[in-house]
């Protein structure tokens, strides 16, 4: 914990206010549990290095240079310097030709198709198509020819091309090993928003199938047709796209963890450790409730990255398989190492409790070790009581900001940066349907957005809407984007956030895991 | 878990329905409303049985149908007291995709045996003409290469524990040993536990 906030009185103006409580950083801990670069920083880096032909990340793309080009699609959206938008001639014609196959194909003639909000590609290079996320992807054949095409197009020129807007449509496209991955959205989600999620379905990939056979198989033949390795998985890689839309943790880069007493936390940590200490090869031991964190347990030397967990995340709340018997899947970790599978040990603690343990392993051969083990845990913990402490915290509903106290604040996203956690409490009014709880991650989406833009980063933004006021933060120590009234005044929303800063540092033992205990 | 006495493996094609066989069997359960989901990996799970006053412990590897998973079920099958070949009697590629596990299963693992399973026997019931391919072409193929062959429906239960009944019973009388190994370690088992009460 850094030194707490001075106590001076002298009045300040608001942006001073919050540099003098900068001092707090609740839930910040010096050992954390997980990796913690910043998911963001990585993006800037993806879009660097997308494209393994691009020989100078980040210049303008040639096409752009090129003398004469009447710029007819204009930019709505703030893009990334690095990310060069194509605007030429060339690039019109052949998105005129995408809008031309738009009328020769059956999901193309479909309304519905065509309104969706964003759609996701997967194709190779060769031009087959791997996935889409709303039509059987084969009626897609020459659409994907046609991204294809772009993609090679641009590529002739010793270039890579990022993205194209096209009014309040987005195009987005990045190039990893032999995969083309394209999305195609009018939501507001900025192009680095939209290379994040496309690099979360390229892992995913890459999760099913580990980077050395993606790459062997399109050695041995240029134009497999990958579907056939991934019958099956494109559940996972929906699901993926639904999280993503869903869960505030993707953007922030961060996991949510179950809260916890602190004492009960630790003696289910302690039980883990005791009982899987001696288990040779055990990488990683995690348990996971309603896709929150209760616990991790690591190697010593070995740590996971958020990106990694989410990946997990989604394999565990996808597949309803894993409650009814002990599972024994072989994942592979992209950001631990992306060519090869570990194993994991997946099953439900019990009927009558549903949380989900991991146990990540080298060893194939230790199925049985681990499944006794689990079995020990399971026992230890329904004597401990700690199965009930799991239990009363997964059907209690979350607290909203309202019971803390905030009357004004209608809800929160607290990243803290030194251990990749975050915190958010429950929704309400007026975020209690489907629709306006993803229009408030969307203007989650926006701030982070504003705030994150390479070229001039904000640290504060304050913004008012006739639906509501929003304010984000960011700090050396955290994130922090808070949702108010519409009326709230700069005064009033910077007094509620000291008093919720303060909240969460009264909690932060129970809302965040502050250590991180290893074999 | 503490032992199993007889490994069981399913194998077939992928969307048979082997998952849902195990479920059955294990569980008691078949969830109508979830679609289908593909395993990934394999899934353990394990069941006591009585048997003619023994009891048995069958362990079963729930394995994935995908092609990309082929490579590994040698993993499960390997060391098999037993096999269930799944396939769904109304898709032909499903049974041509058994009759490959029959041949690697006889060529490779020779004391693993096999028994072939049709699912979803619901269906063709509700309509004989879904039979794809016709029963009587099964037989004949079962009869040729010396398995029995059950239909069974986990919507219904139908025929699932009789497949792992005829297991058990086959593997009691295939060979008097296993039957005695069985019983001996039942009871020693019980008497090392006694024995354990008095001393500590």
């Amino acid at each position: 914990m850094a030194s707490s906030a001075s106590g001076s009185s002298r009045r300040v103006s608001a942006e001073e206010v919050l540099v003098v409580e900068a001092g707090i950083e609740p839930g910040a801990s010096s050992d954390p549990i997980l990796l913690t670069t910043d998911s963001f920083e990585e993006v800037e880096q993806e879009l660097n290095s997308v494209g393994i032909d691009d020989p100078q990340p980040g210049s303008s793309s040639q096409l752009q240079q090129t003398p004469n080009s009447p710029v007819k699609r204009v930019s709505t959206f703030e893009t990334l310097e690095q990310a060069s938008s194509v605007n030429s001639d060339e690039t019109d014609e052949l998105a005129q030709q995408l809008a031309q196959e738009h009328l020769d194909c059956d999901p193309l003639k479909s309304k519905e198709w065509l309104a969706q909000n964003k759609h996701i590609f997967v194709l190779s290079q060769a031009g087959k198509p791997i996935y889409s996320r709303f039509s059987s992807e084969d009626k897609l054949v020459t659409v994907m020819g046609v991204m294809q095409a772009l993609v090679s197009f641009v590529q002739a020129g010793n270039d890579m091309i990022r993205s194209i807007h096209a009014g309040d449509t987005n195009f987005v496209f990045i190039v990893k090993g032999p995969l083309i991955l394209v999305a195609v959205s009018k939501t507001k989600e900025s192009v680095s928003q939209l290379v994040l999620q496309l690099t979360y379905v390229y892992n995913q990939i890459l999760s099913i199938l580990t980077q050395s056979q993606l790459t062997r198989v399109y050695e041995q033949r240029r134009n497999f047709d990958l579907r056939r390795l991934l019958t099956g998985s494109e559940r996972l890689i929906d699901h993926l796209l639904n999280f993503m839309e869903r869960e505030p943790a993707f953007l922030l880069g961060a996991v949510k963890c179950l809260p916890l007493q602190p004492a009960m936390r630790d003696s289910i940590t302690q039980t883990i450790v005791q009982t899987c200490g001696k288990i040779k090869n055990l990488v990683f031991a995690i348990l996971l409730a309603n896709n929150q964190l209760i616990t991790l347990v690591r190697m010593k030397k070995f740590f996971i990255h958020p990106a990694d967990l989410h990946l997990i995340q989604n394999l565990v709340d996808s597949s309803e398989s894993f409650k009814a018997a002990e599972s024994w899947t072989p994942i592979c970790l992209p950001r631990f190492d992306s060519n090869g599978f570990m194993h994991a040990h997946v099953s439900y603690l019990a009927e009558d409790c549903q949380a989900c343990l991991l146990l990540l392993t080298v060893d194939r051969d230790v199925f049985f070790t681990l499944s006794e083990a689990k079995q020990k845990i399971v026992e230890k913990l329904r004597r401990t009581n700690c199965l009930e402490a799991i239990n009363e915290s997964m059907n209690k509903t979350s607290i909203t900001t309202a019971e803390i106290g905030l009357p004004e604040m209608r809800h929160v996203l607290y990243k803290c940066k030194s251990t990749a956690q975050f915190w958010s409490p429950g929704f309400q009014a007026p975020y209690n349907n489907e629709k306006e709880i993803q229009r408030l991650i969307g203007c989650y989406q926006c701030l982070h957005h504003r705030l994150h833009v390479p070229n001039r980063p904000l640290k504060l933004l304050f913004q008012q809407t006739d639906k509501e006021t929003m304010l984000a933060w960011v700090t050396s120590g955290f994130e922090l984007y808070t949702t108010f009234e519409p009326l709230v005044t700069k005064t009033d929303a910077i007094n509620s956030i000291g008093k919720l800063l303060k909240w969460i540092k009264k909690e932060e033992e129970r809302l965040f895991i502050l250590s991180s205990p290893t074999f | 878990m503490s032992r199993v006495d007889i490994k069981i493996v399913l194998l077939g094609h992928e969307y048979v329905g082997k998952t849902s066989l195990m479920q059955r069997f294990v569980n008691d359960r078949f969830n109508e409303s979830l679609s289908y989901q593909n395993t990934i990996g394999s899934a353990f799970a394990s069941k006591e049985m009585q048997l003619d006053n023994k009891k048995l412990v069958l362990g079963v590897w729930d394995t994935a149908g995908s092609e990309r998973y082929q490579a590994m079920a040698k993993i499960y099958y390997r060391g098999a007291a037993a096999a269930i070949v799944c396939f769904d009697l109304t898709n032909p590629e499903s049974f041509a995709r058994a009759k490959f596990w029959m041949r690697e299963l006889r060529s490779i693992e020779e004391n693993c045996v096999v028994y072939l399973c049709g699912t979803k026997k619901d269906l063709i019931d509700a309509d004989p003409k879904l039979a794809n391919p016709q029963i009587d072409i099964v037989n004949r193929y079962a009869e040729g290469v010396q398995c029995k062959f059950f239909l069974t429906s986990s919507k219904s239960g139908e025929n699932v524990a009789e497949v792992f009944n005829a297991i058990a019973k086959d593997y009691l009388a295939s060979n008097p040993t296993n039957s005695k190994s069985v019983g001996n370690f039942i009871t020693l088992k019980e008497e090392s536990k006694q024995s354990r009460c008095c001393f500590v």
